[in-house]
């Protein structure tokens, strides 16, 4: 035990006292999360654009009003531009319900948008394309086409044909993507909802102030307090619906990655250069397997207490305390550390398998593909995490950390026994999983030919 | 003297080869035991089944008294070829992580005593990878007897070194003999196990082609080459029936005889052809009995 202890210390030592660990906790984080706030703070930061649309208006109503509306729109942008608030606050789950006064929502910001009306009489192809070239030479960012019939509408026709109702064109470069095109979509779609409005003898005033929108309100359960009193229900938002699931199992994958990974180059280095002999003369594959388990797990305790305090002081700063779920803590630490077991052993399995870390690289492709396979449904279990989906996948061993783990910390009631059945298999496959890879570890660490085929891995593992 | 070492019908095969054949080996304690053989002629395969490393398919491994088991011995050190030091750690954690992983957890001062001794005291805070290579070859070598040994296996101990190096690590080789350890060093320099091992053991394609004592492997070959130098420079060397071959390097002729009964027939007649400087009968070098076994054969060079 000694012998373990000591590989341990040393094991947990080489990865958590070196720059490169500080470095990558703090990397880590912004490269999990850092995308989510860079595009706001990037949406936020970059320059106000002058757009010079032309407008190809076939039903001659329109061309007066959207120039009105863009003129109104830019109007305001420079106005916020003035007063240095380009956004009224800047974080990004305050924006998720909330429409801009323009009633074109905060995309719209940064471009204003400069109309011309195209005067010509014959508009064709030769036009159109005329007006690309334009667009092309960076003359021009737009041109939109409205039909003639723009205002009109077949109820009859439209009803058999959902496609029949008359389309505006919007041409650019970006078109897909423009948040131009988006302004104008709504504007249009606005002038037209009003001048039908109008033609019905219905006031556009009056219809706008019976469309007030009646709010739903999302609510957790109401639940009992430990001394038996009714705990209110309080209102649900996106912090615990989305965020809070999602940091769990990003900080869960976090976890074994950085765990995992010096585990492979622990072992390859050891191979390579021939440390190996060393160790296997001083202690044998199962004290040196277990030893370099230990340390792993030592270090991804030490990863997530950092992880964990560094949120909780955030929680605290923001006054978030009240979502942290206590009560997950020790089945996160349960299903985190076999996690690291889990895959460790598997890493180093490949470590002791091959001579070079790229040779490593094209091997652990499969294991990757299982290591992230949650983060590719995680929204489809948030929304129903007591759909089939997730009950499965939570009991599929490489994803049951990350997906059971994700599951409990919706506000949804997990059956009690699925986090035990999930325990259960992933401690099966854990101890099935440390003693194959101790077997092609044992014989892989001293192998220096070519790297083993699949059958000469199973070889290996089943006759040692 | 008890033997450190037992090896007795010790086969080890891998897939349809096979590594060691049918191996007898005794290693007396306290000596210094030199193992030579070319590249893949299962040298390193016996190092580690002496090391537990590998386990015998037959026979029997005992070592220090203890017959083979799977666990590692503590009383073994080991000294890989070239390698086996962790290039980013310092070398004073090195070599206590080494000492420990072998029992010895109270090493600070028997380290410091083979620091001291090979002048190493001022790498303890250096890290690995700053280690120029003769000094990584005295840390390796103090690794390996970190643990406080009683049997020592070094593989290439000397390769990088210096001459004063080598003759430092050279005395510390000696020094753990006179402490009554046993060594066993594998190498391809012959002229240095002439020089420092009591026993020479050779294996060729799994099989042993040597074992005793430096003066009795040589008894085993004959002395049947000559070193002539006459003295008039441009005297030619005679057609005598009783030389197999004959090569010129330089002043001098070295000739192959029959057998080394013919030296005397051979000198009585080149002194008939005129004024001898010199005339020595060379016995076989370790080198020469070396290449004698492990050269290809003819028909391996015919195939």
């Amino acid at each position: 035990m000694r012998k373990i202890l000591t590989i341990a210390a040393r094991e947990y030592r080489a990865m958590v006292g070196t720059k490169a660990f500080l470095f990558s906790i703090l990397m880590m984080p912004l490269l999990m999360f850092g995308g989510i706030f860079a595009m706001d703070a990037l949406s936020n930061t970059g320059e106000v654009k002058d757009l010079k649309v032309v407008v190809v208006d076939h039903s001659d109503k329109l061309f007066v009003p959207l120039k009105q509306a863009a003129e109104a729109h830019n109007e305001r942008l420079n106005e916020k531009i003035k007063a240095s608030q380009p956004d009224q606050d800047g974080s990004p789950l305050a924006n998720l319900d909330k429409d801009d006064d323009d009633g074109f929502g905060s995309m719209s910001k940064g471009q204003r948008y400069h109309l011309e009306k195209w005067t010509g009489s014959d508009f064709n192809n030769d036009v159109r394309f005329a007006l690309s070239d334009r667009i092309r030479a960076q003359d021009l960012y737009a041109f939109i086409e409205i039909p003639a019939d723009i205002m009109q509408v077949d109820f009859e026709k439209l009803r058999n044909d959902p496609k029949s109702l008359p389309v505006a064109e919007f041409y650019s470069e970006d078109s897909n993507l423009s948040d131009a095109r988006r302004f104008f979509a709504i504007a249009i779609s606005e002038l037209v909802k009003a001048h039908r409005l109008t033609g019905s003898g219905i006031d556009v005033e009056t219809v706008k102030q019976l469309s007030v929108p009646t709010q739903v309100r999302g609510m957790s359960l109401v639940e009992k307090s430990s001394s038996g009193e009714i705990v209110e229900a309080r209102e649900k938002d996106d912090l615990s619906a989305i965020f809070l699931p999602l940091g769990v199992m990003m900080l869960m994958f976090m976890v074994i990655f950085m765990a995992s990974q010096p585990m492979l180059e622990s072992v390859l280095e050891e191979k390579s250069q021939r440390i190996a002999e060393v160790l296997l003369g001083s202690a044998n594959p199962f004290q040196l397997m277990t030893g370099k388990l230990f340390g792993t797990v030592g270090g991804s305790l030490t990863i997530l207490f950092i992880y964990l305090s560094g949120g909780y002081a955030l929680a605290a700063y923001r006054g978030w305390t009240e979502y942290i779920p206590l009560d997950l803590v020790p089945w996160f630490l349960v299903f985190q550390i076999l996690g690291v077991l889990f895959f460790a052993a598997i890493f180093m399995a490949v470590g002791a398998s091959v001579t070079q870390l790229k040779e490593a690289q094209s091997m652990l492709l499969p294991v990757w593909m299982l290591l992230m396979s949650p983060l590719f449904i995680w929204f489809m279990v948030i929304r129903e995490p007591n759909g089939a989906l997730a009950v499965w996948f939570s009991f599929f061993p490489p994803a049951t950390p990350t997906m059971m783990v994700l599951r409990m910390s919706t506000s949804a009631t997990i059956p009690a026994w699925q986090p035990w059945v999930g325990l259960l298999i992933l401690v099966l496959a854990t101890i099935i999983c440390v003693y194959v890879a101790a077997r092609i570890f044992r014989v892989g660490l001293l192998w220096q030919g070519k790297t083993p085929k699949l059958n000469e891995l199973l070889q290996w593992a089943f006759r040692g | 003297m008890s033997n450190a070492i037992e090896l007795a019908g010790v086969t080890k095969r891998f897939a349809k080869q096979v590594a060691v054949d049918n191996l007898d080996l005794n290693v007396p304690t306290g000596s210094i035991y030199g193992f030579i053989g070319p590249n893949g002629s299962g040298k390193t395969t016996t190092l580690r089944m002496i090391l537990r490393i590998f386990q015998p398919d037959h026979g029997s491994v005992t070592v220090l008294g203890a017959a083979h088991g799977k666990t590692a011995d503590d009383r073994l050190g080991y000294l890989p070829e070239e390698r086996g030091l962790y290039k980013r750690m310092r070398v004073g954690a090195l070599l206590t992580y080494y000492a420990r992983l072998k029992g010895n957890y109270n090493c600070r001062q028997h380290l410091q005593e083979w620091l001291a001794r090979l002048d190493a005291s001022d790498w303890v805070n250096m890290r690995i990878d700053t280690l120029s290579k003769g000094m990584a070859q005295k840390i390796q070598f103090i690794a390996a007897v970190a643990g406080d040994p009683q049997l020592v296996i070094l593989d290439e101990p000397f390769s990088g070194l210096d001459p004063v190096n080598m003759e430092a690590l050279r005395d510390a080789v000696k020094l753990l003999r006179d402490r009554g350890n046993t060594v066993i060093f594998s190498t391809h320099d012959m002229e240095m196990a002439e020089k420092l091992c009591d026993t020479i053991f050779m294996i060729h394609r799994g099989r042993k082609v040597l074992d005793g004592t430096i003066d009795a492997i040589k008894s085993q070959y004959p002395a049947n080459r000559l070193r002539v130098r006459f003295a008039d420079p441009h005297r030619q060397l005679p057609d005598l029936p009783q030389v197999m071959s004959s090569d010129r390097q330089g002043r001098d002729f070295h000739l192959t005889l029959e057998d080394t009964s013919q030296a005397q027939p051979v000198l009585n007649a080149l002194m008939r052809q005129g004024e001898l400087h010199h005339f020595e009968i060379i016995k076989p070098s370790l080198h020469d009995i070396f290449i004698e076994i492990a050269k290809p054969s003819a028909e391996e060079l015919a195939a």
